[in-house]
């Protein structure tokens, strides 16, 4: 089951391009099959899971790359919420990506980058790990690119490298991991460590690459920058699935299998703060729409690290919520900038303006999503990002509690800022449509879910209460 | 069976030098094909017909033949390359007297690889090295023109040093052992290891050695020769005829029979780190295409140097599993090269933009390659760096090891700007022509990419069925 989870979109995705070769709509249907399949399983498994069970399947060579999958409630939810976005993320595709060249191409590398997310949060080995963290870069970087200007290959080089400059210094601290524990398997280094903890040069390594990848000062840069790629692509990169990678590899590692220094419990807190807010401080006065919905990516990530390292009970399930809300909330703003940017040709917020009345559906979404991100209740944000403000309170982070309030202020005005100067004002154009049908319902699904999310938070809580049972490293 | 190794190419090339040119032309290209493709074949398969019959034909020659895993992964790195190369040699050179005399220069060329891997004796293996230069020279300077004879005189000149310095070191050794086969001098060396002539005559072998293998600071004649060889060529001097003549003599040489020795090791890591960033900066600047691959090459030899000098078992396993992998898709970059030059007219990156869209097959197996160059998972480069990293960081060396690794951040930085010039981007009105290579050069570099994405996936199954047993050969 867990094998079918990964390996279905993996390999499925190389026959997208034949498929797209015979019809488009084959094609662009076997892609959405392929990620509601793993969807679908994903949910199937959920429920022995949350009876408390996890699941493993492995493949034993007899040596250290023992190629284990492994399902714990962490795992579950964080699959269950990437292929749930990653579905609408991909049928809003059809409507925005048919405009260009290459669809065969950017089909393939969706789909495979999905595999090679599911692969990552399923895996149990630390090599597999690495491994299927690097498809997800090898993706994002064609993706990025793929408007194929030399300014936006120069880009998506740019990303490539950053991740992967944070990437070999994991690889490094999972060697000198192993040299630890004389394994690459998460259950034997978690036995093999007992009540010792992770020594402070891995942790370190280990937390350059998450950084990296979680675009976290100061290794950020690259994700505004990788604004150029598709709309669909930086909702998929940057809100949902991509930058989540680090912050749930760290969650894997630092929460579920070791127990760091207590060291990292103050510095990781200090340098999220440091990233939200200066990051809020990019976006308030940057003026590309999609540059500032990126900064403000960097920024909540902060929220989620804070939630994380504090590693209390309400801290880590706020952070969960809030990779889950983010995750939506965000995916929503982005396909949103892609509905303005694709029937404008604009991105430039200061000459944009009045576009509610051309496109009401697409203004009201972005608002709701807008509220979801900063959290105004009853919105999905509000409760995710009270928990973990809550959660550094009850730790006694008193100041860095208060920094992050004032970047969840900073949220508040950059994102009505950019709402007011994009959708209010004056009519500047004539002629501008609603975006197609495919796109509009997409955007609107994410903004009633985020909607839904915070109304029926008792489900997603329940979820995520149960998945914190079985986290050894909470602090109690 | 091992004298055929030697004696079929040999064979080869008289037959195709009888008086009968007509026919024998036509045959030239199966001839290679047919041996070095039978080569892989009893590589991987195994027939114990081959490798256990009685050996003839052997006992008329006093060469003293032996074939471990060490040889074993040669033998099959040099039949696959060669295979490659004399594919792309038919697709790119158009006259057919040329390309005779390309099928002539391959055989004796393999003739020496096959002998350099599987000797046990000092002196032949000077020999069988020189066997490959003196094909490798006249391979280079094959076009005739000014840039050509630039090459291959430089490639001359450094290697006739190293002829010397080998040759000195020889009858040095012989003097001291009385006799040059690697076990009675390995003895010798082991017995008067204090002695400076003794000292005096290893290093300059491993001078000489540095010099074929184009290490760091010996390497002035590999981008030369390298980007000046017609494109078949290059393929076959980047693939192995270096590996061969520098990096397995060397590790053979440092493992069995002066070593193991600690301050040998030492010069070998430093001369790896060295030759790793040298080569990786240094490739970084280049905007030709098959200078830049050069480059990247003397990087990639460093990582098998650094893994070598390291010296634990694992850490060699690492640099002969490097050897191979690097074999493989540095070949197969080159024969990306060959195609794009061919299509293009031109091995210049910055007139080049956008072949992607019109060469697909060489654009996905160059990003094969180029992934695997850079160490990126999941595909073969990976594996075998990251057994490198793990050996050094496992005997202490972390300097090294990071050194290593993030080395691999230039080299992924250097092939991004390649690709990004060469396939990726936006075509330009000038190259609208461009079609796809031919099928002797698109089928070659489609089986190269196959071996390492399928090397790659498959490693976790094979690592302890074939890839730890090739640190069999240490003693």
């Amino acid at each position: 089951m867990l094998l079918l989870i990964v390996f279905v979109p993996l390999t499925g995705a190389f026959t997208l391009p034949i498929a797209g070769r015979v019809s488009d709509r084959l094609r662009n249907l076997l892609a959405l099959g392929f990620v509601l399949i793993s969807l679908v399983l994903t949910a199937a498994i959920s429920m022995p899971v949350f009876s408390g069970e996890t699941v493993t399947s492995a493949a034993i060579f007899n040596n250290v790359y023992n190629f284990v999958l492994y399902a714990d409630g962490l795992a579950v939810f964080m699959a269950f919420v990437s292929a749930l976005i990653s579905a609408i993320i991909i049928f809003y595709s059809f409507g925005y990506i048919s405009h260009y060249e290459n669809q065969n191409e950017y089909y393939l590398m969706v789909v495979l980058f999905f595999g090679g997310m599911m692969g990552l949060v399923f895996s149990g080995n630390l090599i597999f790990l690495y491994l299927f963290w690097e498809i997800t870069a090898i993706t994002s970087w064609r993706l990025i690119g793929f408007f194929r200007e030399k300014q936006h290959v120069l880009r998506a080089d740019k990303a490539f490298m950053v991740t992967m400059f944070g990437s070999v210094l994991m690889l490094v601290g999972f060697i000198s991991i192993y040299q630890q524990t004389g394994s690459f398997e998460l259950a034997a280094i978690k036995s093999a460590l007992g009540t010792g903890h992770l020594s402070n040069l891995a942790a370190a390594l280990i937390l350059a690459g998450i950084l990296s990848k979680s675009a976290t000062l100061p290794l950020h840069t690259w994700l505004p920058d990788a604004g150029v790629a598709p709309s669909p692509v930086t909702a998929l990169l940057h809100a949902a699935l991509l930058v989540k990678i680090g912050v749930y590899v760290f969650a894997r590692l630092f929460v579920a299998t070791f127990t760091v220094d207590e060291f990292w419990h103050t510095a990781v807190p200090v340098i999220a703060a440091v990233s939200a807010l200066v990051s809020a401080g990019a976006a308030m006065v940057d003026t590309d729409l999609k540059r500032i919905i990126a900064y403000s990516t960097v920024s909540q990530i902060g929220f989620i690290f804070l939630g994380l390292s504090i590693g209390n009970e309400i801290g880590v399930a706020g952070a969960l919520l809030y990779i889950m809300m983010h995750g939506l909330a965000k995916g929503g703003l982005f396909l949103c900038a892609g509905i303005v940017e694709q029937n404008t040709k604009i991105k430039d917020i200061t000459k944009l303006g009045g576009l509610i009345k051309t496109m009401p559906i697409t203004a009201v979404s972005f608002l709701l999503c807008a509220f979801s991100v900063m959290g105004i209740p009853p919105f999905g944000g509000f409760f995710s990002k009270y928990m973990v403000i809550a959660g550094a309170v009850q730790s006694g982070h008193l100041w860095i509690s208060l920094t992050f309030l004032v970047g969840a202020f900073l949220t508040i005005i950059y994102l009505l800022r950019v709402f007011n100067m994009v959708f209010l004002g004056e009519v500047r154009f004539a002629g501008v449509k609603e975006g197609s049908a495919v796109m509009v319902i997409s955007v609107a699904v994410l903004a009633v879910l985020s909607l839904a999310g915070g109304i029926l938070i008792y489900w997603p809580c329940q979820f995520v209460l149960s998945t914190i049972q079985q986290l050894p490293g909470i602090v109690k | 069976m091992l004298s055929l190794f030697v004696l079929l190419p040999f064979l080869a090339i008289v037959m195709l030098n009888l008086p009968l040119k007509t026919v024998t032309r036509q045959l030239a290209l199966w001839f290679g094909i047919a041996l070095s493709a039978g080569q892989v074949f009893v590589v991987i398969f195994q027939p114990d017909v081959f490798w256990n019959g009685t050996d003839l034909l052997g006992r008329f020659f006093t060469l003293r033949l032996q074939a471990d895993n060490l040889s074993m992964v040669m033998l099959l790195s040099i039949g696959i390359v060669t295979f490659a190369a004399i594919l792309v040699g038919r697709q790119t050179i158009a006259d057919s007297r040329l390309r005779f005399n390309f099928m002539n220069l391959v055989l004796l060329s393999l003739i020496g690889m096959n002998g350099t891997v599987l000797l046990t004796d000092l002196f032949s293996l000077y020999i069988f090295i020189e066997v490959v230069a003196i094909s490798s020279f006249i391979l280079i300077a094959f076009q005739r023109d000014l840039n050509a004879l630039e090459g291959a005189f430089k490639y001359i000149i450094l290697s006739a040093v190293a002829t010397v310095l080998m040759l000195l070191s020889v009858s040095v050794l012989l003097m001291a052992a009385g006799d040059t086969s690697f076990s009675s001098v390995a003895a010798a060396v082991k017995n008067s290891s204090s002695s400076h002539f003794v000292r005096f005559a290893i290093g300059i072998f491993i001078c000489g050695l540095f010099i074929k293998g184009g290490l760091v600071p010996f390497h002035g004649w590999l981008p030369a020769a390298y980007s000046m060889a017609p494109a078949a060529v290059s393929v076959l001097l980047a693939g192995i005829v270096t590996k061969v003549s520098g990096i397995y003599a060397l590790i053979r040489l440092s493992t069995s029979v002066f070593g193991p020795d600690s301050s040998l090791n030492a010069v070998l890591m430093i001369a790896g780190a060295v030759s790793i960033v040298i080569g990786a900066l240094a490739a970084t600047g280049q905007s030709d295409f098959k200078r830049m691959l050069a480059y990247s090459s003397i990087s990639q030899v460093g990582y098998i140097i650094l893994a070598l000098g390291c010296g634990t078992k694992l850490a060699l396993v690492g640099a002969v599993f490097h050897l191979f992998n690097h074999s493989i898709f540095k070949s197969l970059l080159f024969v990306n090269s060959a195609a794009v030059e061919q299509q293009t007219g031109t091995s210049d990156m910055d007139k080049m933009g956008g072949l992607g869209s019109r060469m697909p097959y060489t654009n996905a197996t160059s990003l094969i390659a180029f992934l695997s160059t850079a160490g990126v998972p999941p595909l073969a480069g990976f594996w075998s760096k990251l057994i490198i990293v793990i050996a050094l960081w496992q005997s202490g060396y972390y300097i090294y090891a990071f050194i290593a690794i993030l080395s691999s951040i230039i080299t992924l930085g250097y092939l991004l700007s390649m690709q990004r010039r060469v396939f990726f981007g936006i075509l330009s009105d000038k190259l609208q022509a461009v079609r796809e290579a031919g099928f002797g050069i698109v089928f070659p570099a489609c089986v190269l990419a196959a071996i390492t994405v399928g090397v790659g996936l498959s490693f976790p199954f094979i690592f302890n069925s074939f890839i730890i047993p090739i640190g069999a050969f240490l003693k």
